[in-house]
């Protein structure tokens, strides 16, 4: 009954989406129609709510004759879990991702006041975005199906491995992240479709912008840390295609957000900002597609079948057809002007456009090379880690570089460096230094990642000297920008520092026995049977002593789950900041010795921490944005 | 599953004893280390075989443990894997003609914008 | 210049799409099959009999190798299979893959034996050499040759899609 409901709700929904839609884009713009635009939108997001509160009621009481519930969850799961489970699959994924959709969409509604230019158009356009997924939803993956006349009893059990804190959130935050990026898109359209140049709408979505941004750095940095723990390998990145997938929006995310800054001081490079926007929702859609369609085989993708993937194709492609062919209409309305001077700041963001746009190019062959190369060859082929670090790091090292310049940069005039500068020459000297006493003290052989060491100090101090002429000498630079780029020198010499340094071994011991593993010495204490509520476990206990007398017990365990039979390892992890030591059990060896697989993982909590340091620069920038603060100044050469 | 090892003596001088593969020396460990990232696991959707405990997985870290002892070099070792279990098992794929384009494009490209934007600038 | 910008962002996105919807609608050749040919790799093992058993008796012979378990599910699956291609005159020789010689010895009394010979691979080690990833898979070879590597249950479908061609092109058995 409660289904039923839920299920009319969204059709009722889309129906009104649609409205608001048409309403947008077929008739003029009079303010009755505004209102009316913004009044359907409301109704149809309160409808779409409801019906997702009634379906995570569903999901919360147990209510197994909705066939995607019974499928995904059971009544022994804890109730966090049992809504979670929702969007541990397809069809209900989908359905939070539209939900976030709208909800964006009415947080939009509501703040931005009736009198701007491009609300109306900008909700409407939002609207049929959404009706496009709606559609999708109700006619290929519909969540609301039903098992009658008689429900089973209780459902199937989620795969364990979902059944974490951290995977609970890492969804919703990076869907809340790529459709954030709806607003600037459908803000960009309506841009385009006004055709008046004199609209700042770069200046409109900053805001958004960099709060989507911020979801979807977070995202990425919670699944990079729940793979870590969880997954029993020890790495925190694998150039897997799904993470490429959400690498390659948070790419043109950045790109975008640096763009759209130079377009609302300067007024220039509007061109790049509304193609990023174009590519950053784009890429986002992209991803849904390739998860969701099942062409390609990862570990992390929904299985499918090519029919959704088919719609799904045709849907992104009719959005980003449109918004390209609007695009190049209107391409000469929205050139700037004025030239950009060589070497302003203006000019190194849209070199650095170039960067993003070379490396998102990269991932997007990588991820697609073996899907060309079978279809052409017949032949499979595998693309991974190493091609990405090959091109990755002599990539980021030259933009790098160029960011290291782009500090003294001015807007609209052209750069007077002075390489004997105070700040350049100690950053750079000081940067020397340390990287050469990393290398000879810890041995680094391979030349990019001391040289991704020497450019991450080099930023560090270059924006340090700027922090402290900003409070000495009131010298205006913005702090959390500053802030955010030396959480990027922190996160490429965390890296670096990582693979260097990190050490791994895979060892034999019998109980009671003591090895050595570098400054440690392990001692196999114990090895136990235990259980949890689902399932059954090896625990192994060992105690961990390291040189200076500091002591820490580990218990690695194997699981195996009752529902599947699935057989999982938990990894025994010992955090510090300097290394983690990390360890997990593996099978019995004749002799009656089991195999420990011990890792030291040197500085990896700083690879995460960099990752939110950005974040939270950006959110810090969003805190305190105030409009009056980005007032166009008149260029003076 | 069954593997063949020899037993370890505990109290060997020879720090890398306790490893189940017995390595000789640490760079031979290292190498073992990094081959085992680099190759797919042949059984697995996705992964390699450090991240794999699937049996096939095991047989091959033995074989490449094995091929590590007998001195052969990691070409060779990779050129033995990718003979059986297709060229799709190296995760770096090789530098041949249809991978010229997959290896130099990003560069080219990053060349022709890089030249674009500058000869577009004016003084 | 500015016009071929323009182009460039309308029909690079276009074709990229365009690429997707091929690769979506396509028919993909039949997945497991490999058709790469080489030397069957030298060996040194034992039947399951117990007697020595090397390359002479796959050098310039046609037959098939099947590689199977006694605690391979899929394997029993296939089996009856294997009984009618055998009938048919069909050589197949086994490679009993990582099992206990008791085990396989029983397992064939009880279901019936379509092998003409059985390797007995303990270690797994020829298996390795192969390529074999585990149970069933079969290899079809000619002149001592491998030109066919299967993985998976070989049934009626399979025999048609994958084996047949190869055999007929050589008109054997």
């Amino acid at each position: 009954m409660i289904v039923e409901i839920s299920h009319f709700l969204t059709i009722l929904a889309t129906g009104l989406f649609l409205l608001s839609g048409l309403f947008a884009t077929f008739i003029n713009n009079t303010e009755y129609i505004s209102n009316l635009i913004a009044r359907t939108y409301s109704h149809a997001f309160f409808f779409l709510i409801a019906s997702f509160g009634l379906y995570v009621w569903l999901a919360a009481t147990d209510n197994f004759s909705v066939l995607y519930i019974a499928s995904h969850s059971n009544t022994n799961l804890p109730i966090f879990y049992k809504i979670s489970s929702i969007w541990s699959a397809h069809e209900g994924s989908m359905f939070l991702w539209i939900v976030f959709l709208a909800i964006w969409g009415f947080i939009f509604n509501f703040k931005i006041s009736q009198s701007n230019p491009l609300k109306s158009l900008t909700l409407g356009i939002l609207s049929l975005v959404i009706v496009g997924f709606l559609l999708f939803l109700l006619l290929t993956s519909n969540p609301f199906q039903t098992i009658l006349p008689i429900p089973p009893i209780n459902g199937a059990d989620i795969n364990p491995v979902l059944q974490d804190p951290a995977l609970v959130i890492h969804p919703p935050t990076l869907y809340l992240g790529y459709v954030g990026f709806s607003i600037p898109f459908a803000c960009a359209i309506a841009f385009l479709i006004k055709g008046n140049s004199d609209i700042e709408w770069e200046l409109m979505v900053q805001k958004w912008s960099i709060m989507a941004w911020i979801f979807l750095t977070i995202g990425i940095t919670l699944g990079s840390w729940w793979a870590y723990y969880e997954l029993g390998w020890g790495g925190y990145w694998f150039w897997d295609p799904v993470e490429n997938v959400a690498l390659m929006p948070w790419l043109a995310a950045t790109a975008f957000i640096h763009s759209l800054s130079v377009s609302i001081k300067s007024k220039k490079l509007r061109v790049w900002t509304i193609l990023l926007s174009i590519l950053v929702f784009s890429l986002s859609l992209f991803g849904a597609f390739i998860v969701r369609s099942g062409i390609i085989d990862s570990v992390h993708s929904f299985a499918n079948d090519p029919e959704r993937g088919l719609y799904l194709l045709g849907f992104i492609s009719l959005i980003i057809i449109t918004s390209l062919i609007l695009f190049v209409l209107r391409f000469s309305k929205i050139q700037s002007i004025e030239r950009i001077k060589r070497f302003s700041k203006e000019s190194f963001v849209s070199i650095n456009n170039i960067f993003f746009g070379v490396l998102i190019f990269s991932v997007m062959l990588g991820v697609t090379y073996p899907l060309i190369y079978e279809y052409l060859f017949n032949q499979k082929i595998s693309v991974g880690a190493p091609f990405y670090t090959a091109i990755f790091s002599p990539i980021v090292l030259l933009a790098c570089i160029f960011l290291i310049f782009s500090v003294d940069s001015k807007w609209s005039r052209r750069l007077k460096s002075n390489l004997l500068d105070l700040p350049v020459v100690v950053s750079t000297t000081s940067s020397a230094i340390i990287t050469l006493l990393f290398l000879y003290f810890f041995d680094i052989n391979d030349l990019y990642m001391n040289l991704l060491i020497f450019v991450g100090f080099l930023i560090i101090l270059r924006y340090m000297f700027e922090i402290y002429k900003l409070i000495k000498f009131r010298k205006y630079i913005n702090p959390f920008s500053a802030i955010a780029h030396m959480a990027l020198g922190l996160l490429l010499i965390s890296i670096s520092l990582n693979s260097s340094l990190s050490t791994e071994r895979a060892m034999s011991l019998k109980i009671d026995e003591t090895v050595k593993y570098k400054d440690l010495s392990i001692n196999f204490q114990n090895i136990n049977l235990s259980n949890g509520s689902n399932y059954d476990a090896i625990k192994a206990d060992l105690l961990i002593q390291t040189t200076d007398g500091k002591s820490v017990k580990l218990s690695p365990e194997k699981r195996r789950y009752f529902t599947r039979g699935q057989i999982t390892t938990e990894t025994a992890i010992h955090a510090s900041p300097i290394r983690d030591i990390y360890i997990t059990i593996g099978d019995q060896l004749d002799d009656g010795s089991w195999v420990v697989n011990i890792q030291l993982n040197y500085l990896i909590r700083w690879i995460w921490f960099s990752a939110i340091l950005m974040s939270f620069a950006g959110i810090l920038l969003v805190i305190t944005h105030k409009k009056s603060t980005f007032t166009f100044k008149k260029s003076i050469s | 599953m069954k593997i063949i090892f020899l037993t370890v003596f505990l109290l060997s001088a020879n720090l890398l004893s306790d490893s189940i593969y017995n390595f000789e020396n640490e760079e031979d460990e290292l190498r073992f280390n990094t081959l085992v990232k680099e190759i797919r696991c042949p059984k697995c959707t996705s992964g390699s075989l450090s991240s794999s405990s699937a049996p096939i997985s095991e047989d091959l870290k033995l074989k490449i443990v094995q091929m590590i002892k007998e001195n052969k070099t990691d070409e060779e070792i990779k050129d033995y894997i990718s003979m059986r279990f297709g060229i799709d098992s190296l995760y770096e794929p090789e530098f041949r003609t249809d991978t010229y384009f997959l290896w130099s494009a990003p560069f080219i490209l990053l060349l022709i914008a890089l030249t674009i934007l500058f000869t577009r600038r004016s003084g | 210049m500015k016009l071929l910008l323009k182009l460039l962002i309308l029909t690079v996105p276009i074709s990229f799409l365009l690429m997707f919807f091929v690769l979506l609608t396509e028919d993909k050749s039949y997945p497991g099959a490999d058709y790469d040919t080489y030397n069957f790799p030298k060996f040194e093992l034992e039947t399951l009999a117990g007697e020595k058993i090397f390359n002479s008796r796959i050098e310039g012979n046609d037959l098939l190798l099947n590689v199977w378990a006694s605690w391979c599910i899929t394997c029993r699956v296939e089996h009856p299979y294997l009984m009618k291609l055998k009938r048919q005159g069909i050589p197949i020789l086994g490679l009993n893959y990582k099992d206990e010689r008791e085990d396989a010895i029983e397992w064939l009394n009880k279901y019936g034996n379509p092998y003409e010979d059985n390797i007995y691979d303990y270690k797994g080690s020829l298996a390795l050499d192969l390529g074999v990833t585990g149970a069933p898979e079969t290899f079809l070879i000619i002149n001592g040759q491998v030109v066919v590597h299967y993985q998976g249950e070989v049934n009626e479908m399979v025999w048609n899609e994958v084996f047949v061609p190869a055999i007929e092109g050589e008109g054997l058995f």
